[in-house]
C-alpha cells in the first residue's frame, strides 16, 4: 500500500492541472473490475467547489525539465516522490471498488528521461487494464519528447491521452518551459489523431483513445491576449478534433523574474470557458466573440457582450425563431432552448408560460418578444448597465463537464 | 373528497379511477391533516380494477408507467398530487402530455421526476462502499427519495464479481446483489464487520482529498451545492467535518 506521504506529494504536485472529466468512454466492463460512464460521474467535490471524478496522481514529480512555472521542476527545492506501477494500480482498484472514483488520471514529471518516463506510464496502464483486470476511466498524460511507438501503445490502454500546450506561443514556451517545444506537444497529438482516424476507418476491434484527446493552456503567465486563445482553441477543435481546451489560470506556486506575481484573475478563466462554451455549443466562431488582439469583457459574459454589438438581430420572437436563433439570446442555454422549442408545439408562449417553465427572463427579456410582446428595456445603454449589474461570483465553468452540469448549475449563458 | 392511499402504484391506479370525475378530489399517501367536513375515502389496492388503469394508460402513453413509478418514489409530500393530476391530464387529452411543457401538470411532474433521477445520477457518484471480511461490498444511504433498489444496475454493471449490499437506513430496507441476483429486503439495522485495511484505505482517501484541494480558491458555498451536506454522512472524507 502506497504511503500517506507519498500519496500526498504526488497528489499535490498533480492538482492543477485543470481537467477532470471522465466523460466520454463507454468502455464495457470485460469480467473485472469498471467501465465507462458516458457522461461521467462526480464523486466529491472538495472545499474549493471542484469536483473529483479521477484520481488525479502523478506517477513522480522528479523532474529533468525545468520549466519555470512549475513546483516539480529540477531545480526547485521540494520533497521528491516516485511511485511504483503496482502502488498506483493498487491505489486505482481499491479507491475505485469503494466507488471513490471514475478511474485514474496519470501523468508524470519527466522523470531520468522522456522515454523512461513514457514507459513508466504505460506499464502502469498496461498493468491495470491487463493483470489488476481494470476496465474504468483512463486518462493519460502524453511526456513530450517520447518515442512515438511507446505513446502509440499507452494509447491502447487508455480512454483519452493529453498533451498540455501550456503556453498559447512558441515564444513564451521557449521562455517558459526550455526543453519543451511546441513541436514535441502538437507532433504526438497528430500521431494520435492520425491513428484513432485510422482505427475507426478500418472499424477495428477494441477500443482507441474512445473519449479523444484534450490539452490545457495555461492563462496569465504570460502576455497572449483572449483572441489569440480562443482562436488557437477554435483551431484545436477544428482541426485537431480536440475534445476538450482547459484554460487554468495562473496561480504563482514558484517565484521567477519571468512570472507574475499575482494570479491571474479567476473571472478571465470564467470568461475564458463561457466563450470556449459558445465555440462548442452555441454555433459561434471565435472571430464573432472577440478580436485577435483584444481581451473579453469582464464585465459582461461574452453572449452579452456579443448581442449588445448586434441589436440588429434583436427581438427574436420565442414562438418562432429558429434553434440556432434562440441560442443567441443572452440568458436562453441548450436546455431553456429546448424546453421553448418543445413547448411552442402545443401552444403560443407568453411571458408567464416562460416564467413557469422556469426559463430565466432577467437577461433574455431584453432581447426576445414573446406573442410579440416585449418587456425588456429598448434602450442599449440601459440593457448594459442591467446586464452588467447583480452577476454574481463567478461559478467555475471549467467545472461544467456533462457531470457537474446536470446539475442546477447547466451553463446556460 | 379526500383519498388515502398507501404510496403503491396499485392503489394509486386504484384511486385514481374513482377520483377522476370528482372535481375536488385530493389524493394522498401521508398523515395529511383532515380538513374538518371534508369527506375521506381509505382506498385499498384492486389489482384487478389496477391493471385495467394501467392498460388503458399505457394505451394513450405507452411510457407514462415508468413517470409513475418515478412520481411515486418521491420522498416530496407534494408527489401524490402531483402524480394525480398529471394523469389526469394524460386521460383528459388523451395521448402522451410530457411534452406539453407549459402545462402546471406537466412542470410540476417533469420537475419532481427530475429530481428523482437527479438524486440516483448523483449517488452513482456520492454512494460509499465498505469492504468487509468476507468480501461483499457495504454501502448505507439516506437518499431523499426511495431509489436504493434503482441504484443497483449501475454498480452491478461494474463490479460484477463483488456482492454488495445498498442499506437504506431511513426506509430500512436494503437492495441486494448477492452475485447472481438481485433482491429488495427489509434491513433495520446492519453489523459489518470490516476488512482489516479498510480503514487504511478510507485514511488514503481523506488524505488525497485534503491534497488535491487548492486552498487559496476556497468556494465553499459551491461545494455544498454541488453536494449537499445531508450526503455527507456516510463519506469518509466528510463525516468527521
Ligand atoms: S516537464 Fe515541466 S511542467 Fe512537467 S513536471 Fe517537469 S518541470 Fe513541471
Amino acid at each position: 500500500m502506497i504511503s500517506e506521504e507519498k500519496l500526498k506529494i504526488l497528489t499535490e504536485s498533480a492538482k492543477y492541472d485543470v481537467s477532470c472529466s471522465s466523460s466520454g468512454s463507454g468502455r464495457k466492463n470485460g469480467g473485472g473490475m469498471g467501465n465507462g460512464y458516458f457522461s461521467g460521474c462526480c464523486h466529491s467535490f472538495t472545499p474549493d467547489g471542484r469536483c473529483i471524478s479521477l484520481l488525479k496522481i502523478l506517477l513522480s514529480n522528479d523532474c529533468v525539465f525545468n520549466c519555470k512555472y512549475c513546483m516539480s521542476r529540477s531545480d526547485c527545492d521540494v520533497p521528491r516522490a516516485t511511485a511504483t506501477p503496482e502502488e498506483i494500480c493498487e491505489l486505482v482498484v481499491d479507491f475505485y471498488k469503494r466507488n471513490y472514483i471514475e478511474g485514474l488520471f496519470l501523468s508524470s514529471a519527466v522523470h531520468r528521461s522522456p522515454d523512461y518516463a513514457m514507459e513508466q506510464l504505460l506499464l502502469t496502464v498496461k498493468k491495470l487494464r491487463t493483470e489488476y483486470g481494470f476496465y474504468g476511466y483512463i486518462h493519460l498524460k502524453g511526456i513530450p519528447h517520447a518515442d512515438e511507438r511507446i505513446v502509440h501503445e499507452a494509447a491502447l490502454y487508455a480512454d483519452r491521452m493529453s498533451y498540455n500546450i501550456e503556453l498559447p506561443t512558441e515564444k513564451s514556451l521557449k521562455l517558459l518551459a526550455p526543453q519543451k517545444s511546441r513541436e514535441s506537444v502538437l507532433l504526438p497529438m497528430k500521431q494520435l489523431q492520425r491513428e484513432r482516424d485510422l482505427f475507426r476507418a478500418e472499424k477495428r476491434k477494441g477500443r482507441f483513445l474512445p473519449a479523444g484527446q484534450t490539452t490545457q493552456l495555461i492563462v496569465g503567465a504570460s502576455p497572449e491576449r483572449d483572441g489569440q486563445i480562443l482562436r488557437l482553441a477554435q483551431g484545436l477543435y477544428r482541426g485537431a478534433g480536440l475534445k476538450r481546451v482547459y484554460f487554468s489560470s495562473y496561480v504563482p506556486v514558484v517565484h521567477d523574474a519571468l512570472l507574475p506575481d499575482r494570479p491571474a484573475g479567476e473571472l478571465r478563466e470564467h470568461r475564458l470557458y463561457q466563450a470556449d462554451w459558445l465555440l462548442r455549443f452555441y454555433g459561434f466562431s471565435a472571430e464573432e466573440i472577440v478580436e485577435n488582439d483584444g481581451d473579453l469583457p469582464l464585465d459582461l459574459d461574452p453572449k452579452c457582450a456579443w448581442a449588445l454589438r448586434n441589436m440588429q438581430f434583436f427581438p427574436v420572437e420565442v414562438n418562432s425563431a429558429p434553434a440556432e436563433t434562440l441560442l443567441r439570446v443572452p440568458g436562453i442555454g441548450t436546455r431553456s432552448a429546448q424546453k421553448i422549442l418543445d413547448a411552442r408545439k402545443y401552444t403560443r408562449l407568453g411571458f408567464d408560460a416562460l416564467k413557469k417553465m422556469r426559463v430565466v427572463l432577467k437577461r433574455a427579456r431584453h432581447f426576445i418578444t414573446a406573442n410579440g410582446k416585449f418587456y425588456g428595456s429598448g434602450d442599449e445603454t440601459a440593457v448594459r448597465g442591467l446586464l452588467a449589474a447583480g452577476e454574481g461570483q463567478p461559478v467555475q465553468l471549467s467545472l461544467f463537464e456533462n457531470e457537474a452540469a446536470r446539475s442546477a448549475l447547466t451553463g446556460e449563458l | 373528497m379526500i383519498y388515502f392511499y398507501d404510496g403503491s402504484a396499485d392503489a394509486f391506479l386504484t384511486a385514481f379511477l374513482l377520483a377522476y370525475p370528482d372535481e375536488d378530489a385530493t389524493l394522498t399517501s401521508g398523515g395529511k391533516q383532515l380538513a374538518i367536513g371534508q369527506e375521506t375515502a381509505f382506498v385499498r389496492a384492486d389489482p384487478a380494477r389496477a391493471e385495467a388503469a394501467r392498460k388503458r394508460l399505457e394505451q394513450l402513453d405507452k411510457n407514462c408507467m415508468h413517470d409513475l413509478d418515478m412520481l411515486l418514489r418521491s420522498g416530496d409530500h407534494t408527489r401524490d398530487m402531483v402524480a394525480f393530476n398529471y394523469f389526469k391530464l394524460i386521460a383528459t387529452r388523451g395521448c402522451p402530455v410530457r411534452k406539453m411543457l407549459a402545462e402546471d401538470a406537466v412542470i410540476a411532474a417533469e420537475e419532481c421526476i427530475r429530481r428523482v433521477e437527479f438524486e440516483i445520477h448523483r449517488f452513482h457518484g456520492f454512494l460509499r462502499f465498505m469492504e468487509s471480511a468476507s468480501g461483499a461490498l457495504y454501502a448505507p444511504v439516506s437518499p431523499d427519495n426511495d431509489i436504493c433498489d434503482l441504484l443497483v444496475p449501475h454498480f452491478r454493471a461494474r463490479l460484477p464479481r463483488f456482492p454488495f449490499v445498498i442499506h437504506d437506513v431511513r426506509r430500512k430496507k436494503a437492495a441486494v446483489y448477492d452475485g447472481e441476483n438481485v433482491f429488495l429486503a427489509p434491513l433495520e439495522h446492519a453489523e459489518v464487520a470490516l476488512t482489516a485495511d479498510e480503514t487504511a484505505w478510507q485514511n488514503l482517501w481523506k488524505k488525497y482529498y485534503k491534497s488535491v484541494n487548492i486552498p487559496s480558491r476556497e468556494r465553499l458555498k459551491q461545494m455544498r451545492g454541488y453536494m449537499p451536506v445531508r450526503y455527507w454522512k456516510f463519506m469518509p472524507e466528510k463525516k468527521d467535518g
